[in-house]
């Protein structure tokens, strides 16, 4: 416990000492603590020691119990030991014994199989006798060789039976293949399907399934043949005439869903599962070989071959003159072009043929998943068969050929689509009063035949096809058809009549006096507007097109994934490109139809304002109050301009008509505003004219269109202010205060206006 | 397959993945083998893009198609970059394929939809449906073939006899890998000869090693990007004045004529 080191040193003088000493106390100090704290645990420890001593006798119990416990254990386990052990002997014992039994039984079967098969070869029971065989094959023959042997039996006997037996074994092979044959030859269906069974037997699966493919063959081969040589001897008077190689392919693969679907249980139950894919090969290339023989029977008699060559050569044409090939400069130049509408029955021949083949392969497909789903229970194997599958089918004639089917497919329908809205275009009519038509006939014609086309590409199954189509309509309507639009509205919509009705009388009375023919300006207004409708139910069409395209599509292609449909949808949005450019194609016209028609009426009835002056008295104040002639007047004009036209425009144009009427009034309103000076009651009589016309011109659309107003209105009200300074009241920054249209240069501007204003009173004023 | 993602799962996420934002102009295979000099985003575009309220309209999407011969690389290309894939079997692809990837450039989302087509014959009808409207034309040549190169002008002829707009277009050279680099260089030579003459920028890759691919596909988004949001201001700008215009708005943009520097070319 004592911690100090005396240093001899350190006691050398008093204060050294001195130091120590109080060291030494401080040291002692220390230690009585200590004490203390030990002392005060005294008792907490004794009371600890007290329990334990208390538990002793009780540990004491649990050891020897433990102790028992162990020794129970180890005795129990070297019993299980033991125990076990003669279990695995006897389990050894016991499949020992089983396996002894087997081979005793195998080798008495063996004995009547060499028996048996004597017997039924002699009897030419040939099931009997592969049943024999089949038995015999079952059984391993080197064991049952040491088997003879142990039991010390002579071995002789078994080899002799072996023998016996692999013999009969090759006799039937070559018997029953031969049979088979025969069978074959004879068309005698009932011994090849006797035989067939047969096969499996001896232990020839692949043998058995490869002959009795090219048997199926044969017989597809034969009917395809028949059915080919029936459909070119087809009269062209008969009903299926012109869909008769499309039934001829349809009848071959109907031929090969019906072997499929006879002779699968039979490979099912003789073969087991899982072997269909084998005949399904060899099926598949000999329908190559017959599809491609009715699809050169189908080149030729359709002329296909020069009916594309007719095409590539429009196209390069088309492609080389890209940019002066505008549909309205049509019917003159190329006239031994093949007419679209000869086109139509190919059309449709080739998508039936198409829309077969897919619904084919997707039989072949569903029926070769089933079969390996029953068939092979690990999954690899079954990717592996599939894949198999697929890249046969990928491969395979068939898919090549209605791949280039496609093409061709895809060319004519390019070339069908073209010329039909070419020839539409060219016929295009329009009725000489657009209250009966608004728009001409062109449009119903072009939709009619893009849709046609479109459904006619759904209806070959090709998500492909479909969207080519898609494609090409797109670009078709977009750049072709939009410029026809263009060119006859960049015409403009030329003036010279005051108003339609007056058009339409002239148009009367050319009629009246005998001259059929309405005067070319005055059928050029009418055709301005027709194609200005034109445009604007174009957007319409295309929008509903989009609509049922989607749900059509849904409905025709059931199978489709997420990559198809996001691959569609995108070639569906190309419609949207389509409408963004009918609508810069209305809007350029309606520019047009302003700059002609609205601007130069506008600009007189406004300009009336500045013949009447705004410095009123109270007489001429309630005179002028009770007839409003500025204003009456305007909407009598605006009126009569409107309702001339409405009849003539859809609904949108007209109130696009009528927002851009709206806009140019405003805008010139505000011009003769500022042209003019006001007292007090012509502001007054201002803020009322300005009212009524807004009024009106708000009623005569279904379009909100009373923001084009804000700023007209707001000069009527800073017009029409009692005094300078009340304009304090409207120009606060409060919430619900009059949001402005005009800057505060404007508002004094316009102040100025007011003769009754002095300018110290507007220059005071806070904006 | 870890990476693959559905496209239209793509173009609902509101974000795009790391490897997709481009916040920096990148830059071409080589400065020599371009048309496109610019070294940034067009002024223009880092302006409006920065702006706070950008009048640009709903999402930017720009088609890319993807042609060449049968068997150079272009499926193995794009799924390279789409799906980090790569398989050495030849699967030929059937009509065409359809990936959409979805990037972030200077913070603006962007879709770049890729149309992959086949190469062979019997397709053409289907993949040349696809030509209009598209603002980058890929032509693939596979590096260790001459022939496929030798076709590369007549792909992109027909792609470009379908646009009134001039395209970005690429000529990008496939199989890297398979050469070593004295062969490399000859091909080169030739290659970035022919890439002068169509206007095209130059790039080399290998879809087995991934070399090359990621700098590809970005320089192509922003290109591409750049040269869209170009198009809408001028729209915007146009449709003012359109009433004295023809409505389609032939490109701004000159095509740069530049001459091969004593290089044979056929
Ligand atoms: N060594 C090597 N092989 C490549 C590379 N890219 C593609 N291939 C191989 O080239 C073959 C053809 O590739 P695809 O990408 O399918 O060719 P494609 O151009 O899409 O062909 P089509 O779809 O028929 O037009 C495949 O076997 C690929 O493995 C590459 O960078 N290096
Ligand atoms: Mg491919």
């Amino acid at each position: 416990m004592m911690s100090i080191k005396l240093n001899p040193q350190e006691l050398r003088n008093s204060d050294g000492i001195q130091k120590v000493c109080e060291k030494i106390a401080s040291e002692e100090e220390n230690v009585e603590k200590q004490l203390e704290t030990l002392l005060a645990r005294q008792c907490h420890l004794e009371a600890k020691l007290r329990s334990v001593t208390k538990a002793l006798p009780n540990l004491q119990i649990v050891k020897t119990d433990a102790q028992q416990l162990s020794q129970m254990i180890a005795h129990t386990s070297t019993l299980a030991e033991n125990v076990s052990a003669k279990v695995r002997k006897l389990d050894d014992a016991r499949s020992r014994v089983s396996e002894c039994q087997q081979r005793v039984h195998d080798l008495l079967d063996l004995q009547l199989c060499s028996e048996g098969v004597k017997l039924a070869l002699q009897e030419e029971d040939y099931e009997k006798g592969a049943a024999h065989v089949h038995r015999f094959l079952s059984m391993d023959q080197t064991l049952l060789r040491q088997t003879a042997d142990d039991v010390q039996q002579d071995c002789t006997a078994v080899t002799n039976s072996f023998s016996l037996l692999h013999k009969a074994a090759e006799l039937l092979q070559t018997e029953v293949t031969s049979r088979f044959d025969e069978a074959v030859r004879a068309d005698d269906l009932a011994s090849v399907e006797r035989f067939f069974k047969i096969f499996p037997l001896l232990g020839l699966q692949d043998q058995g399934l490869s002959k009795f493919s090219i048997f199926l063959c044969s017989k597809l081969q034969e009917t395809a043949r028949k059915n080919l040589k029936s459909a070119l001897e087809t009269r062209s008077a008969d009903k299926r005439a012109s869909v008769i190689y499309a039934d001829t392919l349809t009848l071959l693969f109907e031929g090969i869903a019906r072997i499929i679907e006879i002779h699968q249980p039979l490979i099912e139950s003789y073969y087991g599962p899982g072997r269909l894919l084998t005949v399904v090969n060899a099926l598949q290339e000999e329908c190559d070989r017959q599809s491609k023989l009715v699809m050169n029977e189908f080149r030729k008699h359709r002329q296909l071959d020069s009916a594309l060559a007719q095409i590539a050569d429009w196209l390069r044409n088309a492609s080389s003159s890209a940019s002066s090939s505008n549909l309205s400069g049509a019917a003159t130049a190329q006239q031994n072009r093949t007419d679209p509408k000869n086109l139509d029955l190919l059309l449709g021949e080739l998508t039936i043929m198409h829309a077969r083949a897919e619904m084919y392969v997707r039989f072949i497909r569903r029926r070769v998943q089933n079969d390996v789903e029953v068939g092979v229970p690990a999954e690899i194997t079954r990717e592996l068969l599939m894949d198999k599958l697929e890249t046969m089918l990928r491969s395979s004639g068939l898919c090549h050929s209605m791949q280039a089917l496609l093409g061709n497919y895809l060319q004519l329908e390019h070339y069908f689509m073209a010329e039909s809205v070419k020839k539409a275009v060219s016929m295009d009519q329009l009725e000489d009063n657009l209250q009966i038509q608004q728009t001409s006939s062109m449009v119903d014609d072009v939709f009619f035949i893009v849709r046609k086309c479109i459904r006619r590409a759904i209806s070959s199954s090709s998500l492909d096809g479909v969207c080519a189509v898609l494609n090409n309509a797109c670009s078709l309507l977009e750049a072709d058809y939009c410029s026809v639009l263009r060119s006859q509205l960049r015409q403009g919509y030329m003036s010279g009549y005051l108003d339609l009705t007056q058009a339409y009388n002239a148009l009367q009375s050319s009629l009246q006096q005998g001259r059929l023919q309405a005067s070319d300006s005055e059928k050029a207004r009418l055709k301005f507007l027709a194609y200005l409708n034109n445009a604007d139910v174009s957007t319409e069409y295309i929008a509903t097109l989009r609509l049922s395209l989607g749900e059509e599509m849904a409905a025709a292609l059931p199978g489709m994934t997420d990559r198809d449909r996001a691959k569609l949808e995108s070639c569906l949005s190309g419609m949207g490109g389509v409408t963004a450019s009918l609508r810069a194609l209305v809007e350029y016209g309606m520019s047009q139809l302003s700059a002609s028609a609205i601007k130069p009426r506008v600009s007189p009835w406004v300009d009336a304002f500045l013949n009447v002056s705004h410095i009123l008295t109270e007489e001429e104040f309630s005179g002028y109050e009770a007839n409003e002639p500025f204003v009456r007047n305007l909407v009598a004009n605006l009126d009569s301009l409107l309702s001339s036209f409405k009849p003539s425009l859809t609904p949108t144009n007209y109130d696009t008509l009528v927002s851009i009427l709206a806009t140019e009034v405003t805008h010139q309103m505000e011009k003769v505003i500022a042209k003019s000076s006001f007292n007090r009651l012509g502001g007054l009589v201002l803020d009322k004219e300005v009212r009524v016309l807004v009024g009106y011109l708000t009623n005569a659309t279904s379009w909100s269109i009373r923001d084009k107003f804000a700023r007209l209105t707001q000069i009527a009200t800073v017009l029409n202010l009692e005094r300078a300074s009340e304009i304090s009241d409207y120009w606060s920054s409060e919430p619900g205060a009059i949001a402005w249209r005009l800057t505060s240069a404007e508002i004094r501007h316009f102040m100025t206006l007011r003769t009754d204003f002095r300018s110290e009173d507007i220059k005071r004023i806070k904006l | 397959m870890l990476e693959s993602r559905s496209a239209v799962l793509k173009l609902m996420q509101n974000q795009a993945c790391k490897d997709r934002c481009i916040d920096r102009f990148p830059p071409p295979f080589s400065r020599q083998f371009t048309p496109y000099r610019q070294h940034d985003f067009s002024s223009a575009v880092r302006e409006v893009c920065s702006s706070p309220r950008q009048p640009l309209s709903g999402l930017k999407i720009s088609k890319a198609i993807f042609l060449g011969d049968v068997a150079v690389g272009k499926t193995s290309l794009v799924n390279r970059y789409c799906h980090k894939v790569f398989d050495r079997n030849y699967k030929a692809t059937i009509g065409v394929d359809f990936e959409v990837e979805r990037f972030d450039i200077i913070k603006i989302p962007f879709n770049l939809q890729i149309w992959d087509t086949a190469g062979q014959e019997r397709f053409k009808c289907i993949a040349s449906s696809y030509y209009r409207g598209a603002q980058v034309v890929a032509v693939l040549f596979d590096l260790s073939n001459m022939y496929s190169l030798s076709h590369c002008a007549q792909w992109l002829e027909e792609a470009l006899a379908c646009n009134t707009l001039q395209p970005i277009i690429f000529l990008i050279g496939t199989k890297r890998d398979l050469l070593s680099s004295s062969a490399y260089k000859h091909v080169e030579e030739k290659a970035a000869c022919l890439a002068k003459q169509l206007g095209a920028e130059y790039w080399a890759v290998s879809s087995r090693t991934g070399d090359g691919v990621h700098e590809l596909f970005q320089r192509m988004a922003a290109l591409a990007f750049d040269m869209s949001v170009l198009r809408d201001l001028n729209t915007l700008n146009t449709t003012v004045s359109i009433g004295s215009q023809p409505l389609s708005v032939k490109p701004t943009q000159k095509k740069e004529n530049f001459k091969c520097n004593g290089l044979h070319c056929q």
